[in-house]
């Protein structure tokens, strides 16, 4: 029922806003919703702090446009090596911080995000580092018997094709966290020594979750690359990864739909305070700020106590 | 310290021994927690480690779960070596704990804390935890009757979506038991059940412990409190210092004069 009230929003949404500026904006925020799914999984439902997630969103980005410019490998090809790529570096930081937590990983990851975008500024013979790559063309069109279904110049079917992806990414980590998988990784972030009592193999797991969040990143990194056209090292500076925590936060960790709705309005609202000139920026960190101070489990905290609230005999708390 | 060694018969009526520790040693900086112990715990037994606050009990307790490995010397359960053997691999082989702090999973509902234990237990292929299918739902009926029943024997039936959190304290210790229990031991560890628990929640407590031997769980508990353990226990063993201080059956420890100078701190005449 969920799923199909959010397909009919999809659908909807491109409808509704028909111009470009506001569709350009629509992808952007499917791309953004992408990001906080997979931060979430790792930090709300693994509790593993990583402040380096920008690293992994560009290695998609990077690796999966070098893959088509270079050696010419068709786009989906190149989108699975992009995701893989990125998996892979999760998983290798998740195992080369094992024994670190809490602030050490934060120090961790956020030194890993700072290495890869140093990478991608200096090895120009590869990425030509600030200069940028140009002319990333969108994945190919989708034809069946001669006639074009999807053509991704279009931008409401790039959004179609994002959206419909980061819906299926997030029916699958929502089927993940209700199964036994789900229950490990809280178990872990609640308490990983008692974990282990109970036969959970915390590093293993921890690998695992960190891994899956960072492949859902790079998937984010493939379509941005391709969606925007332009690829610089300073989209994926370490600005970006805490732009992609606060999204996490303000919607509310350990939940899936509290990301998607901070991902949603933390895009959205930078662009509807415009008007405002430089005073937005004050605005938009008043209401971070406000949030966090208030709202601890983020807004979908907020939401439950409102409902418990007008519910007569509802749980006080 | 050779007198300890297991080569002493345990005198309890189980023959087969399921748990044996031969000269641990394990030293922390330059204290030595645990030196040279050595246990046999029969199965089917309660089998108690006492001793004054510092001997070096909670530090035995875990060598035998594996959160410490030995400096030397080896444990065995039921035969199979535990040498290196992490702490969550020994939970497989039927070796479970609880904490003498209390550890449970405090934004879990109490319900979600005893399923978490089933982990070593689930019988669902990789893929169905992506695509939820018969052996999914299966596996989440299964696992919710038993964690009811557990909590049920606990007495905890009537706060089964409350967080483990906002539980009193000795609510806490009942989940925390069944929550150790849904990994299905053949060993229990409990670690100081008793501390902060009132006389009557004790009581509940020691009949529960004698319900689990019953059952064929095998238990060790460890505890400073020599009262509380003297009418559960089969056998006992006194620490002192790490030390092996003295093994035998309740009356035996009761009327043993080095225990009572390491209890009462008096001098040995």
């Amino acid at each position: 029922m969920g799923y199909f009230l959010a397909a009919l929003c999809i659908i909807a949404l491109p409808l509704i806003f028909n111009d470009t500026y506001w569709r350009t904006n629509l992808t952007i925020c499917a791309i953004n919703v992408l990001l906080a799914l997979g931060l979430d999984f790792i930090l709300g439902y693994t509790g593993q702090l990583n402040l380096g997630h920008s690293a992994f969103y560009g290695l998609g980005a990077y690796v999966s446009t070098l893959l088509i410019i270079k050696l010419g490998i068709p786009f989906w090809a190149a989108f699975v090596a992009g995701v893989a790529f990125a998996g892979l570096a999760g998983m290798f930081l998740s195992l080369f911080a094992v024994r670190l937590r809490g602030h050490y990983l934060a120090i961790a990851s956020l030194g890993f995000a700072v290495i890869i975008y140093q990478i991608l500024l200096n090895w120009i013979s590869l990425t030509q580092g600030p200069l940028g790559i140009y002319g990333i063309s969108p994945p190919p069109a989708i034809v069946v018997g001669g006639t074009v279904i999807a053509d991704f110049r279009n931008l409401t079917a790039f959004f179609y094709l994002v959206s419909g992806f980061t819906l299926l990414v997030y029916l699958l980590l929502d089927q993940l966290v209700r199964s036994p998988v789900g229950e490990t990784l809280t178990a872990i972030r609640e308490d990983e020594v008692s974990a282990a009592s109970l036969g959970i193999n915390g590093a293993a797991w921890k690998v695992f979750a960190f891994g899956l969040g960072a492949a859902v990143a790079g998937a984010a990194g493939c379509f941005y690359a391709s969606f925007v056209g332009t690829l610089v090292p300073d989209a994926f500076y370490v600005n970006e990864a805490f732009t992609i925590l606060a999204m996490v936060i303000v919607g509310g960790m350990g939940t899936l739909f509290g990301p998607v709705f901070g991902a949603i309005l933390l895009t959205l609202l930078p662009e509807i305070l415009r008007g405002m000139g430089d005073l937005r920026l004050v605005v938009y960190g008043a209401a971070l700020t406000f949030v966090v101070l208030f709202m601890p489990g983020g807004l979908v905290q907020a939401a439950r106590m409102v409902q418990d609230k007008l519910r007569p005999g509802g749980r006080g708390s | 310290m050779t007198e300890a060694a297991p080569a002493e018969p345990p005198v309890a009526t189980g023959t087969a021994s399921l748990l044996r520790a031969e000269n641990l040693h394990k030293s922390f900086g330059g204290v030595h927690a645990v030196f040279d112990i050595s246990l046999d715990v029969p199965t089917g037994s309660i089998f108690a480690i006492i001793g004054p606050n510092g001997a070096g009990k909670s530090t035995l307790l875990n060598l035998i779960s594996g959160i410490y490995q030995p400096d030397s010397g080896s444990i065995s359960l039921d035969g199979q070596d535990l040498s290196g053997m992490r702490s969550h691999r020994r939970v497989r082989l039927g070796l479970a704990r609880t904490f003498q702090k209390i550890r449970l999973f405090k934004q879990l509902s109490v319900l979600d804390n005893v399923i978490a234990g089933f982990h070593v237990h689930h019988k669902i292929p990789a893929w169905q935890c992506v695509i939820h299918g018969t052996a999914y739902a299966r596996d989440r009926q299964h696992c919710r009757e038993e964690a009811l029943r557990l909590l049920e024997f606990f007495g905890m039936n009537a706060r089964l979506n409350v967080f483990a959190g906002e539980l009193s304290y000795g609510e806490q210790r009942m989940l925390e038991l069944a929550r150790s229990l849904a990994t299905r031991p053949r060993l229990l560890l409990v670690d100081e059940p008793a501390a902060g628990l009132n006389a009557a929640e004790v009581e509940v407590l020691l009949d529960r412990i004698r319900t689990l031997r019953s059952r064929g769980i095998t238990v060790i508990v460890v505890e400073h409190n020599m009262d509380l353990v003297m009418n559960v226990a089969d056998r006992i063993m006194v620490m002192d210092y790490g030390r092996h201080l003295f093994q035998g059956t309740p009356s035996e420890v009761q009327k043993n004069p080095a225990v009572i100078a390491a209890y009462l701190g008096g001098e040995l005449s």
